[in-house]
């Protein structure tokens, strides 16, 4: 019997004397599976491998019981988005969805029904007839899922696919990818956005330095995230004053004041106590001017976990 | 259903979706320039003979018999008398000599200018030459064909076509678009290669043909229809087929070498390098060669003239010829082998475009 599973045992892999990823053991079911890391972290190597366009230099992988050495059988039930932004030179959208359709064995009338099908899918109907090489980038990123979807595929492996998307493709998008998830198929996605993961997701996969750093669903992750200081930039003309109230409070673990003294970096352990705080000091007549959050990117969390919390 | 008549139909599709880019790609533009550049020379050749043909023709063209008549020692006087008023007439006197005028004329009997320089009032040379030699033009084309077109015209085309199929796209980042169908690699290859084989087949053997026609377009046509009627579609066909060779031979060499290797002058040298010393190489080595087979197809062999320095002649001088059988079935074998190493190499090629 097939199991709905890819595994991956021991896998690793180099380029030459760079690390791709290394003795990565993972178990991947059904549903969204998010890797998530650092830009360099092994996260296409790991898509590229369980799709077979790059092969391990030790380990063995399974897709659903197929090798992705046997991409005949393989990419029957597989679809890849990759982050590579060329598309074969003068290709329209329609040509580079429907291309690849033929080559399942599809007839001409049921390449282009399923072509257009899916440009329906990712709302790119109206260009589809428009070389992809004026495509914007966001366009650029839907027809590549177009053609990764075209063939209603069972595992869906996309890098980084909500890179460039509106918000209004980017919500489409997810529920496309839930929808494929709640038919009992793999959607394994990259990011390097951690607001991505939270929302997305079933489980998540850390990775980073080609190792994987931790595993799970969703919840586990985000246990670890409330206990991860954020870190706060706020520009502000008393940033003196505001800061040594700030370091007053149990939550803040640690303030940088900026050079030009109308500014600071704040790292807390509790997002709304801060964000109490900071509503207290501006109502008492400091002048707060801005405040941003400073490590949306997953990099602060991977040094968190890596480092054992601050 | 997945078996082999439906790998052979994904060949065939992976071919018409890669006919396009190998006909249609502005680096491939260089390779119709190499296939018809001898055409151009030729046609331009052929333009003149049939400006000349029917400026000479539009004067009074004297017969044969008047021309053969006239002899040196002759006068001016009595040449004229002879042959009638020629089609050029010149005179001139060198400077730095103290000789008399200098005449000179040519007449054109239809097939042959005569031309005749007369010093002192006396004819002193005549010479005569077909104002088009079919003979001669077709040992011209042997030349070409064999000196330029298999060696050098085919050998790069070839390289343009087939390295481009997978470094090509491998330097366009668009070769993961193949590598992610339900296609195995070993047909990927053969849908790439039939791509890139019938460009090459329709461009050079298309190219030599033309040229081929080209060098017949001038020439005298009872001339050519006795050429048709003695085996000239004969000559024809081997020519064609020896294009065709060259192209199904050299492709597999370079298809192989784009997988294998990222520069593409290196194995081009080392190919051209190995052709070229084919001749003097050991028998058996001479086998492995596309050359060899290709040259042993032509129906004329390539013109080496006395004056050729050694170091080209070693060079240029063929092997000894094999049958055609022998040629082609040995060609078929020397592709099937390289094609077979290069079927290796691509399962197990990688996208890694960043080290491109």
């Amino acid at each position: 019997m097939i199991t709905p599973e890819i595994r991956l045992d021991e896998v690793s892999k180099f380029y030459g004397e760079v690390l791709g990823v290394n003795r990565v053991t993972l178990r991947i079911p059904p549903g969204i599976t998010s890797l998530v890391g650092p830009n360099g972290s092994g996260k296409t190597t790991l898509m590229n491998l369980i799709t077979g366009l790059v092969h391990p230099d030790r380990g063995t992988i399974e897709v659903r019981g197929i090798s992705p050495r046997n991409p005949e059988q393989l990419m029957r039930f597989t679809g890849y988005a990759t982050q590579y932004d060329a598309a074969p030179r003068g290709a329209t959208g329609y040509e580079f969805v429907s291309a690849g359709l033929l080559l399942y064995g599809c007839s001409s009338e049921e390449a282009r029904r399923m072509a257009w099908k899916a440009l329906e899918r990712v709302s790119l109907t109206d260009a589809a007839n428009r070389k992809v090489a004026a495509y914007s980038k966001g366009m650029r990123q839907r027809v590549r899922l177009a053609q990764a979807i075209a063939h209603d595929p069972e595992v869906l492996v996309l890098d980084e696919p909500l890179n460039g998307l509106d918000p209004l493709v980017r919500a489409e998008t997810i529920a496309l990818f839930r929808e494929f998830a709640n038919r009992g198929r793999h959607v394994v996605l990259s990011s390097h956005v951690l607001q991505e993961v939270d929302v997305i997701s079933d489980q998540v996969i850390l990775i980073a330095n080609g190792m994987i750093i931790a595993e799970g669903q969703i919840r586990g992750v985000r246990d670890e995230m409330h206990e991860h200081p954020s870190q706060f930039l706020i520009r502000c003309r008393d940033a003196s004053r505001i800061a040594s109230i700030l370091f007053e409070m149990d939550h803040v673990t640690e303030i940088k004041l900026h050079e030009d003294r109308l500014g600071m970096l704040v790292w807390t352990r509790s997002r709304q106590e801060f964000s109490r705080a900071l509503t207290r000091i501006a109502g008492n007549g400091s002048p707060i001017d801005s405040v941003m959050a400073a490590d949306e990117n997953v990099d602060a969390l991977y040094e968190y976990l890596i480092g054992g919390g601050r | 259903m997945i078996n082999n008549s439906f790998r052979l139909r994904q060949v065939w599709m992976i071919a018409r979706l890669q006919l396009r880019r190998v006909f249609f790609a502005r680096r491939s533009l260089w390779v119709y320039l190499l296939a018809f550049f001898p055409a151009i020379i030729f046609i331009g050749h052929g333009i003149e003979v049939k400006i000349k043909r029917e400026r000479w023709g539009g004067h009074a063209v004297t017969t044969p018999a008047k021309l053969d008549s006239v002899r040196e020692g002759d006068t001016e006087e009595e040449v004229i008398a002879k042959a009638g008023t020629p089609i050029t007439d010149q005179r001139f006197r060198r400077r730095d000599e103290e000789e008399p005028e200098r005449r000179y004329m040519r007449y054109y009997d239809g097939t042959r200018q005569v031309n005749l320089w007369f010093r002192s009032g006396l004819l002193v040379q005549k010479s005569t030459s077909n104002l088009i030699d079919f003979e001669e033009d077709r040992q011209v084309y042997a030349g070409v064909f064999q000196y330029f077109y298999l060696r050098l015209a085919i050998f790069f085309g070839c390289l343009g076509i087939f390295m481009n199929l997978f470094r090509g796209e491998m330097m366009d980042k668009t070769l993961h678009f193949w590598m992610l169908t339900p296609v195995r690699r070993e047909v990927l290859l053969a849908g790439k290669y039939l791509a890139g084989l019938i460009a090459a087949v329709v461009i050079f053997t298309g190219g030599a043909l033309f040229c081929f026609a080209a060098m017949l377009w001038p020439q005298e046509t009872a001339e050519v229809q006795a050429f048709w009627r003695d085996g000239g579609a004969s000559h024809a066909f081997w020519y064609a087929a020896a294009a065709a060779l060259a192209s199904l031979g050299y492709g597999s060499v370079f298809l192989a070498a784009g997988l294998l290797v990222r520069n593409p002058i290196i194995p081009a040298a080392v190919l051209l390098l190995w052709e070229g010393i084919n001749g003097f190489l050991p028998a058996v080595l001479q086998k492995l060669s596309v050359l060899y087979y290709v040259q042993s197809l032509c129906p004329v062999p390539a013109p080496m003239d006395s004056d050729t320095p050694a170091l080209a002649r070693m060079l240029l001088a063929p092997a000894e010829p094999a049958p055609a059988a022998t040629a082609v079935l040995g060609l078929l074998a020397v592709t099937a082998l390289v094609l077979w190493f290069a079927s290796r190499a691509v399962t197990r090629l990688e996208i890694n475009y960043s080290t491109d």
